[in-house]
């Protein structure tokens, strides 16, 4: 009986989804070909070659899918949480005894080739994540279950910020698009991306301005999350003219002292105190996400630059200083993001043709073949092509949007919805980068960038939505039986 | 959990989110694409290299068909890093070939290391038959690239025809024309026909990988040019009579220039010292150059154009022409002298010879004191106003000889000379002179500066009776019809040409009856000369003789100036005397008094320090 299951599991895979990987690993195939081809080569098919590698990379994915799709729903969601403490596992160890690439030690050595853990470590956090959130009697409202999902997300971020994979790491904030599905509330996932936006932009900005900056949205979410405006907005004023008293009174007795910055910290802090006694007669608890959001930013706030100048490597802020426009050398820092936007901007319409690409072939643009594929696209194929690989990806996240919505298990629409995430934060940042919209971080092109951990880690992770997709188109009924 | 219409409405947004955020990066992409012209040109700059195709440069001959300068073919040894023998080579056999040093050749290649893949210059100027030699060797990752370089076959000429030189970076800013490594010519003629002889540069647009290596060709060479070389000349000079003037003028320190009269042509431009262009060509150059610039005697400077000499006696002519012209001198009108010329508590020393005299003989035995007479009727000519007045007009009608302005040859740093004006004079002596206080300029001393090649153009104007054609050194440009019009044109002086005649009855007496340059008679060829002995501050007075023959239809102009000569007739005349006979019968008569000139060599404290 189960051997007949899986013999009919293929009938009910999603066909849409599996053309379209097909096609963009297709696509990235070719570009790795044109990125890598020497026209001089003796051995054109030799193992030596990127190209050739790929192959068999694609070659292990496919059977990694199929296996994917040989396994139980059932032995899927068992596997979530022991693969998700695995992970972790593997990341400590590669913390403690990996070995350092680019400044990064998160990658184990086996002989010539090498695995990166975080690769599959999002797998597995989404698995885990799935398991949780669809967890009977799970509430995201609730704060315990609310922090339950920030542990899960934020363990395995933390040991990969340790190991200095900063790129990786900040993948799995992307999950906050799945909490938004999910029902987390909309007024604190805008002050969540907002104090976000606030820590990008903190070397430009005044500790005062971001003060002030941080009251105003955590008080505004607040109000919106309760509706109650009038006595938000009073407390707003009592804290302006609360602080402005402060200052002009201690002004008064030691002029210098404090500063207006210390004094409305000082105000704010105090108020909270006030904030306390209140929402406890009250007894609104939704006070309090805010308030932490605050103090947790004011926590963390002043530590941007501790974290900036000691935490990251000297490319990593060189990356984020010339990002932000603060320093500007084109022969230096800029260097791959110049080129890379030469070599895309000099494709045109139509590019230059499959292996014409001067600055691809000549070697100009640096990592042509991983971070940076998607030159390659753009300058041998153009403008219709770049745009129709960016198609087929976005095809390829809606469509497992739609399979989520479909799934009739939590388990398996949270499950879709992180792959959806996880695949979108990655386009978005690799060719963000690529075309000059967003910084230096080291993180693949899914499906494309030349590399094994990568394109069987993506694989993997997609084909287990497939899987559980199909199974739910298999048994429509499965939910009620099971339950 | 939340109910399945706010789910549905949250994937609505989210599905919005996801498709903005591609709009975003579809719009982006766009704007670099399509609308952003710049990367293209950026892309063009990273990969095509544009390689300059050297013409070769045009080459000289001079007006018998004899080559004066022809481009050699030489090689520059280039070498690729990444291509050497990684095993090590034979270096000493390779230094040995060449004629380099072994730490040359470490330092080169060391240099060569810093960018691998890329062609770097290891030595310039290797000879054909070295590059035959080392060709048999076949060292790895060496080549060697085509170039050409000046030769001299007849080793003459070296102010005259100029040297080439790498562009400096101040001439770079000056004439965008030219880039980072062209050859330019500085000097004499390769300057003055710098635009005629270089050619045309042509391109080949190569494609280069980040690493600097070469690819191939841009779009199959749709873009190259081929190089157009530059245009032959064919110079006025006579080789051989400058060969023989360069000779006689050894151990003197001066110029002496031959002018064909009824062309302007410059038949031979001697500067000395000179030097061996070919000495300025190749590895030595530099070392020759400094050597050169630190010799006292200047053998760079080309003094035929470029010196300002007193004209002593020679200035004579002048001084007679303008007096027959202004109308206060007749050739008949008799001066005396006695030993000299006395006015008030002044005088000018003569020599001894009988007085009273005429023109006729004043010319030809070179009588101070009877110019000093006329100059000074020339000066105070009661037609004018004055002295000043007198002084104007005597100072036009020598500019009108050419003196004291640039002539208009075809040497682009031609010299003015000097001819003081009233102003001079006036802040000299406070406003106060006359026709006495400047006596000495009577027989062309004083503050007068002319070059050689203005005092051979006065000989050519005397042999002409009244006009020049302005010198130059180019008969003919390969492929145009005639040279610029300047060069066809008659210039007269303000001296009616019926002037003339007693002048050159003078000087034609000074040679074949009795006078001061009897010894350049040459038998059958109605030679005319005037001597000239200018004092100076330096030592020696400065010999100096002008010639032109024969009297009627003139071959050949001349002017001779050997500095601290002594006697116009002791050095300059003899050189002039055998020149003349050289390029008239071409053959020399007189082997002891050529053999003495060739082996005269004059002392110069001053320079020789």
């Amino acid at each position: 009986m189960i051997g007949e299951r899986f013999r009919n599991i293929f009938g009910w895979v999603d066909v849409w989804t599996v053309l379209l990987y097909l096609a963009i690993v297709a696509a990235g195939a070719l570009s790795i070909l044109a990125a890598t081809y020497k026209e001089d080569s003796l051995a054109p098919f030799a193992l030596s070659h990127f190209y050739m590698k790929q192959l068999v990379w694609i070659g292990i994915a496919w059977v990694a899918a199929l296996v994917v799709l040989l396994l139980d729903k059932r032995f899927i969601h068992m596997l979530a949480y022991p693969a998700y403490f695995a992970g972790l596992a593997l990341l400590l160890a590669a913390l403690l005894f990996g070995k350092e690439v680019n400044g990064a030690k998160a990658w184990f050595e086996f002989g010539s080739f090498r695995v990166q853990p975080a690769e599959f470590v999002k797998i597995a956090t989404a698995l885990a994540l799935a398991r949780v959130m669809s967890s009977y009697s799970f509430s995201i409202s609730r704060s315990g279950d609310l922090f339950k999902v920030a542990a899960v997300i934020c363990a395995p971020l933390f040991i990969i910020v340790l190991q200095n994979d900063t790129g990786s790491g900040i993948v799995l904030c992307s999950f906050l698009f799945v909490l938004y599905r999910e029902g987390l509330n909309k007024w604190l996932c805008i002050p969540i991306l907002l104090v976000a936006g606030l820590f990008i932009s903190s070397f430009l900005l005044s500790p005062a301005v971001l003060l002030v900056a941080l009251i105003v949205i955590c008080t505004l979410s607040e109000a919106m999350m309760s509706g109650e405006w009038q006595s938000r907005m009073v407390y707003l004023a009592a804290l302006a003219l609360g602080s402005l008293l402060f200052f002009w009174t201690a002004h008064f007795i030691a002029p210098g002292a404090v500063s207006f910055y210390a004094a409305l910290l000082t105000v704010t802090l105090l108020s909270f105190i006030g904030i306390a006694v209140y929402a406890y007669r009250a007894n609104i608890r939704s006070v309090f996400l805010p308030v932490g959001l605050f103090v947790g930013a004011m926590i963390f706030l002043p530590t941007t630059d501790y974290i900036f100048d000691s935490v990251l490597r000297q490319h990593q802020r060189d990356r984020i200083l010339s990002f932000l426009g603060i320093i500007s050398d084109p022969r230096g820092i800029d260097y791959n993001v110049n080129q890379s936007k030469i070599a895309i901007g000099s494709g045109g319409w139509l590019g230059k043709g499959f292996l014409r690409g001067t600055q691809i072939k000549y070697g100009f643009v640096p990592e042509r073949h991983t971070d940076f594929i998607f030159c390659t696209v753009g300058e041998e194929w153009g403008f219709v092509g770049a745009a129709a690989v960016l198609v087929l990806l976005c095809l390829l996240i809606l469509r497992l949007m739609r399979m989520g919505e479909y799934q009739q298990e939590p388990f398996g629409r949270i499950y879709c919805y992180c792959v959806a995430s996880i695949l979108l934060f990655h386009v978005l940042v690799n060719v963000g980068m690529t075309i000059g919209m967003m910084p230096v971080m080291g993180i693949p092109l899914p499906f494309m960038s030349y590399g094994g951990s990568s394109l069987i880690a993506f694989t993997i992770l997609l084909f287990i939505a497939v899987r559980l997709d199909a199974s739910s188109r298999q048994f429509p009924l499965e939910k009620k039986s099971s339950l | 959990m939340n109910g399945p219409v706010d789910g549905f409405a949250r994937m609505r947004l989210l599905q919005g989110v996801v498709i903005f955020i591609f709009a975003l990066l579809v719009g982006r992409l766009a704007w670099l694409q399509l609308f952003d012209s710049r990367y293209e040109e950026l892309a063009k700059a990273n990969v095509l290299r544009h390689v300059v195709q050297y013409p070769s440069r045009g080459e000289v001959l001079d007006r018998n068909g004899e080559f004066l300068v022809q481009s050699r073919e030489c090689y520059d040894l280039m070498v690729i890093y990444r291509e050497l023998d990684k095993r090590g080579f034979d270096t000493a056999r390779m230094c040995r070939i060449l004629g380099l040093s072994v730490a040359k050749l470490n330092r080169e290649i060391a240099n060569a290391r810093m960018r691998p893949r890329a062609p770097r210059l290891v030595s310039s100027y290797i000879s054909k038959e070295d590059k035959l030699r080392f060709d048999e060797c076949n060292f790895r990752g060496f080549y060697m690239v085509y170039r050409t370089v000046r030769r001299y076959p007849r080793k003459v000429g070296g102010n005259l025809l100029g040297f080439v030189s790498e562009v400096t970076s101040e001439y770079l800013k000056r004439h965008p024309y030219y880039q980072a490594g062209d050859y330019v010519g500085l000097t004499g003629v390769e300057s003055a026909y710098e635009t005629v002889m270089r050619g045309e540069k042509g391109v080949k647009i190569q494609e280069v990988d980040t690493h600097g290596e070469v690819k191939g060709s841009y779009l199959d060479g749709r873009y190259d040019s081929l190089p157009k070389p530059g245009r032959n000349l064919v110079s006025t000079i006579d080789t051989r009579l400058q060969l023989l003037g360069e000779e006689l003028m050894h151990g003197k320190v001066g110029a002496a220039v031959a002018i064909e009269p009824s062309t302007g042509e410059i038949l031979m431009m001697v500067s000395s010292p000179t030097y061996d262009p070919d000495e300025l060509v190749g590895r030595g150059r530099g070392n020759n150059y400094m050597r050169m610039l630190r010799n006292k005697r200047r053998p760079l400077f080309n003094r035929a154009v470029k010196a300002k000499y007193p004209p002593g006696s020679t200035f004579k002519i002048v001084q007679g022409l303008i007096g027959l012209q202004e109308g206060v001198l007749r050739p008949s009108d008799l001066h005396a002298c006695n030993m000299g010329y006395q006015a008030g508590r002044q005088r000018m020393a003569c020599h001894a010879h009988s007085s009273p005299l005429d023109l006729r003989f004043a010319v030809a035995t070179s009588c101070n004191a009877y110019f000093c007479y006329v100059f000074r009727d020339i000066l105070d000519n009661p037609r004018y106003d004055g002295p000043k007045e007198g002084f104007d007009v005597w100072k036009e009608y020598v500019h009108s000889f050419g003196f004291g302005r640039k002539l208009g040859s075809d040497f682009l740093d031609e010299g003015h000379g000097y001819v003081p004006n009233r102003e001079f004079y006036d802040r000299r002596y406070r406003r106060s002179w006359n026709s006495l206080t400047l006596l000495s300029l009577s027989i062309g001393q004083g503050e007068l500066g002319c070059t050689p090649l203005q005092l051979a153009n006065l000989a050519a104007i005397v042999a002409n009776r009244g006009y020049y054609y302005i010198p130059h050194i180019v008969k003919q440009i390969e492929g145009r019809d005639s040279l610029d019009a300047r060069f066809y044109q008659r210039h007269y002086t303000m001296v009616d040409p019926k002037h003339f005649e007693p002048i050159v009855e003078g000087m034609w007496r000074g040679v074949n009856v009795a006078g001061t340059s009897t010894d350049a008679y040459l038998e059958g060829w109605d030679v005319c000369g005037k001597t000239g002995t200018a004092q100076n501050p330096h030592g020696k007075d400065h010999s100096t003789f002008l010639s032109f023959a024969p009297r009627n239809n003139p071959r050949i102009a001349i002017s001779v100036y050997v500095e601290n000569g002594g006697f116009g007739a002791s050095a300059a005349l003899p050189i002039a005397s055998l020149l003349e006979e050289f390029y008239l019968t071409d053959t020399i008569r007189r082997p002891e008094l050529f053999e003495r000139i060739k082996n005269m060599n004059i002392y110069y404290p001053y320079y020789d320090r």
